[in-house]
């Protein structure tokens, strides 16, 4: 039994799922295919657009100005490819209105699910990690809302942990934020932190995130944490609470409510490493989001080969462990992410691109099918620089389709979207998510315009 | 000493010291392991780590980037390692996809060859079943109350009986596997009812004999093999062109000898068997409400050993299948691709722990309006069953063979 489908999109995440709702949102039957997990399950949860500039130590105030200012250094980032249309240069201000509306109509579809979006273009959100330290992004679940610990002056900031949770040490994270507000010479008045009790099966010691928050989902666990978190907030005076990020995979939103009433503070989540149950939620809720608008994911099957006819693919073969299908396609949205994701892999011999032998490039878009990735790393592990080998990937044109060594696109109707192109370090710019969302957003459009021209 | 010499005395220290070398298959399962990225997403999935937490069962990631490492201390994993139910859930959502059910029975393999006192008890009983009887239930004694069994079951669910064919000269073979054989006779008749009426020739093995999953999954890798060849050799003398199963564990099971031994035979569940070669068309007309049922409402399982270890597109193809039965309605169960419990043969010595895992699925149940589960694997079904009786819930169970034998037309 084969399958049919208008597009068919490799790859589940952000990039993947969006350019899927959007072709079903344009009437349109999809198939998204995924093999694994993707790194949004992975991800901290909060919607990166652009944080820094290669190389840079001060964060942008507002992804706005970022992307004027990539959109003029770096004219083939993902995101200035916005900018292209009949040859002309790009215009930042293009730019930011192609962002602007991807954004806004992801606000709008994830506003009643469980990882409802708080933030836009014209701040950055200076948001709070387990660490203790602050990470610029533009989007955050509306649970991790700090609400202005930072500027009332009488406010004190508590960091809560949980004892047996390994993750997060609230004494650590405040000891290293309280470090940070001196150098900034701001914050809040007082920072204190403590512990509660939440034993999921029993035990207070080798708990995980997702156990809590399951656990958490359930009413009277809720009820037990609840005077916990009150005794405490009430002896230190506490006006904002950090937890870590564990309220919850379903009812995340309604727990944080529910704590806030009782406790009478503002209460938040933390950003945290993966697997952090914010990227999770948001994974669920983007999946929801695309089955709702009709699309068909399909779990467990890896993208395998793809049928070209002429200039057009006309079928991708998708294979489960035992089995195979081909599904018969007008277009194809390639999302398949990077080395983990496995849509690119690197080796001695050089970048290859795996399901359909695209071109690679490197960040600097010199073709990079004989390079030695080492070379593109750097010696230091954490730098500002970023390791170059994480910019290499597909080069596509204003369209958002692959181009091949001869600069003409691979075919008419491949679109490629997220972290599988090149030109930009997400690590370095903090601009994972936005430039999966972006990019999906326009694969779509485009997959579904040329999908409509083959009837 | 001289190199030759030198590999001659360290493999000669390798069985004192119980390092069994990988063989090949094994390397590979490996060498997937060795791709773990420890990003722990398939904690946020396990089943079982959310059933039981992972200070009880440390998770697939613990196995992956802890337990799986170290060949010779293996055994100081036992309390953990039978406690995975390998339903594959870690597998499919693994970015890597790390092989991790594989690498599990290849630790209790190790496991059973150099310290058979840490096998759970209830592991050596089934063991000993299978080396007795070459099946993974000790079969009824006497012949006549099997065939008594049969025809209570039978009458049960108002299913005729089809003569057995013998073992003719048919390129199809129908293997009901153990739990049909012995225990769901009803499984074994309905299918049989069901190639009959749509006049598929097939063939019966008249010496069933297991799969070799159970032997697997506790780590005997000789008996797993031994069976597999004796199945082989079996397919070769009827001249098998095709195999048909009605159970989820068998279709994974056997397809992965066919593929690892390169049979060349294809293996598949009786569900696609019907939605592929029989054809939907066909299947349409055949369908019939069946005599003092009324409309019945219905939600699926779907067997891991189905979705995950052999392909999703099965239970599409299961529900293309329900669609095509009148009044039939389906409910979607927000748990129906969670493992039942039942795998791994956990069920066997951690009883707690299985009848944990299964919850969630009876819990997910109990919110719809279903009247009854519908999964096309007469192991899913039996856990199910019991399972739900137990809670007192009154929704029952069917396996999916049985349910579409009830609604077929007769003949002509």
């Amino acid at each position: 039994m084969n399958l049919e489908a208008d597009i068919v999109i490799v790859g589940g995440g952000m990039a993947g799922l969006v350019a899927g709702t959007i072709a079903s949102e344009g009437g349109l039957s999809s198939i998204v295919l995924r093999k694994g997990e993707s790194a949004t399950s992975m991800s901290s949860g909060a919607i990166d657009v652009v944080g820094y500039l290669p190389d840079g130590t001060i964060p942008f105030e507002s992804p706005k100005e970022g992307l004027v200012a990539l959109a003029s250094l770096y004219p083939f980032h993902p995101y200035s490819i916005l900018g292209f249309g009949e040859g002309k240069p790009a215009f930042a201000e293009k730019v930011i209105t192609g962002v602007e509306a991807a954004v806004g109509w992801l606000k709008d579809k994830l506003k009643d699910s469980v990882a409802k979006i708080v933030g836009g273009l014209d701040s950055n959100i200076l948001s709070l990690s387990i660490l203790g330290t602050t990470k610029p992004t533009c989007l955050i679940q509306e649970t991790m809302v700090s609400d202005g610990f930072a500027n009332e002056f009488d406010s004190t900031l508590l960091f809560l942990g949980v004892k047996g949770y390994p993750d997060f040490f609230a004494s650590a994270a405040a000891k290293s934020f309280l470090e940070q507000s001196e150098i900034e010479q701001e914050g809040p008045r007082k920072v204190a932190h403590s512990t509660v009790r939440i034993s999921p099966f029993g035990n207070t010691c080798n708990i995980s995130a997702s156990e809590i928050a399951r656990h958490l989902d359930h009413d009277d666990a809720l009820g037990e944490l609840l005077p916990q978190i009150k005794k405490t907030v009430d002896t230190l005076g506490a006006t904002h609470v950090a937890l870590p990020p564990i309220l919850g995979i379903k009812n995340a939103r309604g727990n944080r409510q529910r704590i806030e009433e009782e406790v009478g503070a503002i209460v938040f989540e933390l950003l945290a490493f993966p697997p952090s149950i914010p990227g999770l939620r948001l994974q669920r809720a983007l999946e929801e989001t695309y089955r709702k608008s009709g699309g068909q994911l399909l779990l467990g099957h890896e993208a395998l080969s793809a049928y070209k006819e002429k200039n057009r693919y006309v079928s991708v073969q998708a294979g489960a462990p035992r089995r195979s299908i081909r599904i018969s396609t007008k277009a194809v949205v390639s999302a398949t992410g990077k080395f983990i994701g496995g849509g690119l892999r690197g080796a001695e011999d050089g970048l290859t691109e795996t399901v359909f032998n695209l071109m690679t490039v490197t960040g600097n878009l010199i073709q990079a099918d004989n390079i030695r990735p080492y070379d593109y790393t750097s010696p230091f592990a954490v730098d500002t620089g970023g390791h170059s080998i994480f910019s290499c990937g597909l080069t596509v044109d204003p369209q958002f389709r692959p181009v091949m060594p001869d600069g003409q696109p691979d075919a008419d109707n491949l679109f490629a979207a997220g972290s599988t192109l090149a030109g930009y370090d997400y690590l370095v710019e903090k601009s994972g998510l936005g430039v999966a969302l972006v990019s999906g957003f326009y694969a779509g459009k485009n997959a579904a315009d040329a999908a409509k021209e083959v009837d | 000493m001289g190199e030759e010499e030198a590999y001659e005395f360290v493999t000669s220290t390798l069985e004192k010291e119980r390092i069994e070398p990988y063989t090949r298959e094994e390397s590979e399962v490996v060498h997937s392991v060795q791709q773990c990225i420890n990003c722990g997403i398939c904690l946020s999935h396990c089943p079982v780590v959310a059933a039981v937490g992972i200070y009880r069962f440390s998770g697939p990631r613990s196995i992956a980037v802890e337990l799986s490492r170290s060949p010779p201390e293996f055994w100081a994993t036992g309390d953990t390692i039978y406690l995975c139910t390998g339903c594959g859930t870690c597998m499919e959502v693994c970015p890597k996809n790390v092989n991790i059910p594989e690498i599990v029975n290849m630790m209790r393999s190790r496991i059973l060859r150099f310290r058979p006192d840490l096998v759970p008890k209830g592991l050596h009983v089934v063991r000993e079943t299978i080396l007795e009887h070459n099946l993974a239930f000790v079969p009824l004694e006497d012949v006549e109350d099997k065939t008594e069994s049969r025809d209570m079951r039978l009458e049960h669910y108002g299913l005729p009986l089809i003569e057995t064919p013998e073992e003719a000269k048919s390129e199809v073979l129908y293997y009901p596997g153990c739990q049909a054989e012995e225990r769901s006779q009803e499984v074994r008749e309905a299918a049989k009812i069901i190639l009959d009426r749509f006049e598929v020739g097939f063939t019966m093995l008249e010496d069933m004999c297991c799969c070799g999953l159970p032997s697997r999954l506790m780590g005997d890798k000789d008996t797993a093999e031994k069976l597999a060849s004796r199945l082989k050799q079996r397919i070769d003398e009827l001249d098998i062109k095709k195999i048909v199963t009605t159970c989820a564990g068998c279709t994974s099971n056997i397809g992965d000898a066919s593929f690892a031994y390169d049979w060349n035979v294809p293996v598949l569940h009786l569900v696609e068997f019907l939605t592929d070669e029989v054809g939907t068309d066909k299947l349409a007309k055949a369908f019939t409400k069946p005599r003092g049922k009324e409309k019945v409402k219905v939600t699926v399982h779907d067997p891991c050993h189905l979705i995950r270890h052999t392909s999703r597109q099965l239970m599409d193809k299961a529900l293309l299948l329900l669609d095509l039965i009148p009044d039939v309605k389906v409910e979607v169960s927000t748990a129906a691709d969670s493992c039942c419990g039942g795998g791994g043969l956990v069920a066997y010595h951690s009883k707690d722990v299985s009848k944990a895992v299964v919850k969630e699925n009876l819990e997910a149940i109990r919110l719809l309006e279903a009247q009854r589960v519908v999964t096309p694997c007469p192991l899913c079904t039996a856990q199910l069953e019991d399972n739900l009786f137990q809670s007192g819930s009154s929704i029952e169970v069917d396996d999916l063979t049985v349910f579409i034998a009830q609604r077929l037309s007769n003949k002509g």
